[in-house]
């Protein structure tokens, strides 16, 4: 009786121990390397969207207007790009 | 000696001028640290695998970490499919980090601190990874751009945004590796010029800034070959399990 109930403990003590070994394996240094993707991903999408409209502009002659939308585009494609990779974060906890 | 914090970051020649057409391809500094680190990877491997004991010595010791240490990051974040493109990120993430751990010698160059270097790196894999996806999925591929379930109204605004997302990528790769190491080598000479312009009554405080400093930058060279490898895995994953 007491050696089953020793047992059920032990079990619940390992299953503690992997739980938490999991999650500080994850906070390490993989965490550290998706904050940095962070903080790029947004101005890339902008600069890129920039660059497109600034491009497009100077084909169809059309300067201001494209270069505004696109800029805009750029940044809705930003905050998508870190979304999605916040999700990609959430998904895998 | 330069107290220009910028001056580091100077490529200059070095023997004779060589020149193709109107094109420059002499012999620089930067060519010299990328031909170091390279000869630095090729040395360390192949002293680390020479002789293959059980009970490993330090260098093959090194080798099988590094050798550990992508393999699982690969198979972590792209699955077994990816098992193939292994040497590609292996020597991706050797030659990123050891350009990184060469540039933090003093008077030694980093070659990862231009931009044309690690945008070079960034648009290799960019098409690299795109021709690996229309190779996988033909044209199915172009389902990354679409994603399910949008009325077909948005759909045209879904689609460029889409596009620009993923055109940003080689960007914002390329970016994070060189602002990173630009950055962090500017910050260090910069605390440097103040030890020496502050002597030895005031200087104390930006030298112990300064050795703090460089343990910093010696995680952020390894971190960002990390993030650099690990950003290709999601991307080769992205490219070879079609999910959106």
């Amino acid at each position: 009786m007491s050696k089953d109930q020793f047992k059920t403990r032990l079990e619940i003590a390992k299953n503690k121990i992997l739980k938490r070994s999991k999650i500080s394996r994850q906070s390490s240094s993989s965490k550290l390397g998706i904050a940095f993707k962070m903080s790029t991903e947004m101005v890339a999408a902008v600069v890129v969207g920039t660059i497109i409209g600034f491009i497009l502009d100077n084909w169809f002659g059309t300067k201001p207007w494209l270069i505004l939308i696109f800029f805009f585009v750029g940044v809705i494609a930003g905050i998508l790009n870190v979304v999605r990779s916040a999700k990609s974060i959430q998904d895998k906890e | 000696m330069a107290t220009n914090p910028m001056h580091q970051f100077n490529v200059y020649r070095i023997g004779p001028e060589i020149k193709i057409s109107n094109i420059d391809i002499s012999f620089t500094n930067a060519s010299l640290f990328m031909a170091i680190s390279s000869l630095a990877i090729l040395i360390l491997l192949n002293l680390g695998t020479k002789k293959n004991s059980l009970i490993p010595n330090k260098i093959q010791l090194i080798a099988e970490l590094s050798y550990g240490f992508v393999s699982k990051m690969i198979s972590d974040t792209a699955g077994s499919k990816a098992k193939p493109y292994f040497s590609f990120i292996f020597s991706l993430f050797m030659f990123v980090l050891f350009c990184n751990m060469f540039g933090m010698i003093p008077y030694a160059f980093t070659v990862t601190s231009h931009i044309i270097v690690t945008f070079v790196l960034a648009a290799f894999i960019f098409i690299a990874v795109t021709i690996i996806g229309f190779i996988k999925h033909g044209f199915g591929y172009l389902k990354l751009f679409v994603p399910s379930g949008v009325p077909i109204i948005l759909l045209p605004l879904i689609v460029i945004i889409e596009i620009i997302s993923y055109l940003s990528r080689p960007i914002s790769l390329s970016v994070r590796l060189f602002a990173n190491m630009m950055a962090g080598h500017t910050m260090m000479k910069v605390f440097g010029g103040f030890v020496i312009s502050l002597g030895i009554v005031g200087g104390w405080l930006p030298l112990s800034f300064s050795v703090a400093l460089t343990g910093l930058e010696i995680l952020v060279a390894f971190l960002q070959a990390y993030v650099f490898a690990i950003l290709t895995c999601i991307y080769l994953n992205d490219a070879l399990n079609l999910h959106h």
